[in-house]
């Protein structure tokens, strides 16, 4: 054989070798690549499902404490703790109230009147 | 090649040929033909539409207090499909959600019939539990997770809560079991109050987990608006608590009282014995549920006296010191008499005393016609259209089918009937001048962000009277009022109160009218000059002596005390000088409080 001959029989296509190998890596880091981002996308999921569970467990949370809030601060519960002396007011009685009335218009003489109401009731 | 061996490759390429070809019409068939059979199939077993419920809306008094919310629930549902050992889960569920275990068994036993399979599979569908709180639920769901139990779920819910209870339940309505309102507010603003759910579609795995990447089209609630009413808390508190301390003292069958603001027609509180508690859902008989103000029908009795006189005077047929003869107690024409002998009343003293004969009279004056046609005018035979759901229009029948002494029974509230809004209504229009409002109880709609949606501005009906006639009303009014009329236990200290006592024998089943059986009545409107509010109180057939048993003795002093604790709650100005050594009205006043 030449040595010409030999020379070509061996040679190694280079370029072609890494074309092929560069399509190879490319092929290989894009389905890596895909394969990854498919994860990403899942873990993603995974994270958007937990946090919507732990805002409607927020918002459960939250409306079940404005109802308890609802419920102590009603008309009603306020009136059944005032009747049971929880809150500690004293009720006033009507004859403990002064109803003032309007002013009377002073007489033209100039005469000198009382400013004070007189109680209801002493 | 021989030419057998050519055979046998053209026999082979043949059959090869008729397989893949049967492979392929198989594969167009389903890939093509049947494509959407498949997909819906396919899609049945791994996606789902998922409901996003939206929230009911509140509804608030005038102030913005809660009177009905919701409070999130859950519904523990199983697929019996994915739960590997059933006695595992049924132990759990039953200890934590309190249900019998055999029960948990038998409810996760079930089988349903499967089309695709043609035979009996676990159900993937079963409710074990509906309502289950919050923090159970939180609780359950924590300890499945802990045991790698699966097959048990939890659909979000909410369920009405009223944190008042009984208070202003025959307003507030209830809901079903879909939170769909039945009653009340709660069926009237049903439209606002619901909301629209919303949906998503997504993916499910083989373990029913959701793939969360795979979700479809999504559509986001829209909540229920809140509706606000035109009731004050304050009012309706110290309303139901007189009401509570009335029927402990007379004991009456039913009891209604009605506060109302005169210049808009809003309800300001509004209460009826027998009530119910909202919170309760069984064991209610349905008569206690009823809205009296607006489903009963009553003969109002004297307080009816007050359209006679108001019309009387607007048609000018009389003016307010005309003398009629009042027959010294008995009216032979009419067969009519008086409680006490009268011989001559002004038109003032025909409210002031209560004259029966002399409301006779003023109707015989005004004619039929004329008269039917005030009445109407006032709003009775007719619904206020208040927006609450059950309203009757009352009764009134036109003069063609009137006796020759129904002219004589109705100008006195006899043969008239009418609801207690429609009475508390009509003093509304005597106390603002003259204009008829429709009662109001809703005030406004707002969004969930409280943005307005809807006003309710007062509507007025119409002009029913003139206004010289109703001031000369009101001023009768208040002489009702005072040591001369038959309601001066409705006084109340440091104002002036105008009002009218009722006093209606209730007919007996023969048609005739009994001498046991009242309904006794009080309106009125305080201060007289200027209005805060109009108050109805009726009670009927409360358990009192005969000799006390009058709109006088035993509503108007029920009228005092609300009028009493109303004014301090709104802080009227005292209008009337306060006598020294004075107190709570219906304490110390003496007069004749009997009207007829």
């Amino acid at each position: 054989m030449s040595t010409n001959r030999r020379r070509h029989a061996n040679a190694i296509p280079i370029a072609s070798f890494l074309t092929w190998l560069c399509i190879g890596s490319f092929a290989c880091v894009g389905g890596l690549g895909y394969v990854w981002c498919k994860n990403q996308l899942y873990t993603t999921g995974t994270d958007i499902k937990s946090l919507e569970r732990e805002l409607v467990d927020l918002k459960n949370k939250n409306e079940v404490a404005e109802s308890k809030i609802a419920q102590l601060s009603s008309t009603a519960k306020l009136q059944e703790r005032y009747d049971t002396g929880f809150i500690k007011l004293v009720p006033i009685t009507n004859d403990h109230i002064t109803v003032l009335s309007n002013a009377i218009p002073p007489p033209k003489t100039g005469e000198l009147r009382s400013v004070a109401n007189e109680r209801t009731h002493e | 090649m021989n030419r057998t061996v050519q055979k046998r490759a053209l026999v082979t390429c043949f059959a090869l040929a008729g397989c893949f070809t049967i492979f392929s019409c198989r594969l167009v068939e389903l890939q093509v033909t049947k494509h959407d059979e498949y997909a819906a199939l396919a899609a049945q077993n791994h996606v789902t539409r998922q409901t996003i419920t939206a929230r009911r809306g509140l509804i608030q008094d005038i102030h913005g207090e809660s009177l009905a919310q919701n409070e999130p629930v859950r519904t523990v549902v199983a697929d019996a499909s994915l739960i590997g050992d059933r006695a595992e889960v049924a132990g759990l569920l039953s200890s934590v959600l309190g249900m019998p275990h055999p029960q948990v068994m038998e409810k996760l036993n079930r089988e349903v019939f499967s089309q695709a399979l043609k035979k009996n599979v676990p159900s993937p569908y079963i409710v074990l539990k509906k309502e289950v709180p919050e923090n159970v639920a939180s609780d359950l769901e924590a300890q499945l997770a802990e045991r790698k139990l699966r097959g048990v779920y939890f659909e979000p819910s909410a369920t009405r809560v009223y944190p008042n209870e009984q208070m202003l339940c025959h307003i507030l309505g209830y809901v079903n079991g879909q939170n769909v309102g039945m009653d009340g507010v709660e069926r009237t603003m049903e439209d606002f109050l619901r909301g629209h759910d919303g949906f998503r579609y997504s993916e499910r795995d083989r373990t029913g987990k959701e793939i969360v990447p795979y979700r479809g089209q999504e559509k986001d609630a829209r909540n229920g608006c809140n509706v606000r009413l035109t009731i004050d808390m304050g009012l309706q508190n110290i309303v139901e608590m007189e009401l509570d301390a009335a029927i402990k003292q007379f004991h009456p069958k039913s009891a209604t009282v009605i506060l109302m603001q005169p210049k808009t027609g809003e309800i300001l509180a509004m209460a009826n014995r027998p009530n119910f508690n909202l919170n309760v859902e069984e064991g209610v008989p349905e008569d206690h549920r009823r809205d009296r103000a607006i489903t009963d029908i009553v003969e109002p009795g004297s307080t009816f006296k007050i359209v006679t006189v108001a019309a009387a005077l607007t048609e000018k047929i009389v003016h307010p010191g005309t003398m009629i003869n009042c027959e010294n107690g008995y009216f032979a024409a009419a067969k009519l008499h008086d409680h006490h002998p009268f011989p001559d009343l002004s038109v003032n003293d025909i409210l002031v005393k209560s004259s029966n004969i002399g409301a006779a009279k003023l109707g015989i004056q005004l004619g039929d016609q004329k008269f039917y046609e005030y009445v109407r005018r006032f709003g009775f035979g007719e619904r206020t259209g208040v927006s609450l759901p059950g309203e009757v229009g009352g009764i009134v029948h036109p003069p063609h089918l009137w006796s020759k002494i129904s002219i004589t029974r109705m100008p006195m509230g006899q043969e008239v009937g009418a609801t207690p809004l429609q009475v508390a209504t009509a003093m509304c229009a005597i106390a603002n001048g003259g204009h008829l409002m429709m009662p109001q109880i809703i005030h406004d709609i707002t969004d969930d962000q409280g943005h307005p949606i809807t006003q309710f501005p007062p509507q007025e009906v119409r002009a029913v009277a003139s206004k010289s006639a109703t001031d000369a009303v009101r001023d009768a009014l208040v002489e009702v009022v005072s040591p001369r009329g038959t309601a001066a236990l409705a006084h109340v200290v440091g104002y002036k109160v105008a009002g009218k006592t009722g006093t209606a024998q209730k007919p007996e089943p023969d048609g005739h009218y009994g001498h046991d059986r009242y309904v006794v009545s009080f309106v009125g409107f305080m201060p007289a000059d200027d209005p805060a509010f109009v108050a109805l109180v009726l009670l009927d057939e409360a358990q009192v002596a005969h000799d006390k048993n009058y709109g006088g003795m035993v509503a108007a002093p029920i009228f005092s005390r609300i009028g009493e604790k109303a004014a301090r709650y709104l802080g009227l100005k005292a209008t009337e000088e306060v006598p020294v050594g004075s107190v709570v009205a219906g304490q110390n006043v003496h007069s004749d409080y009997r009207d007829q």
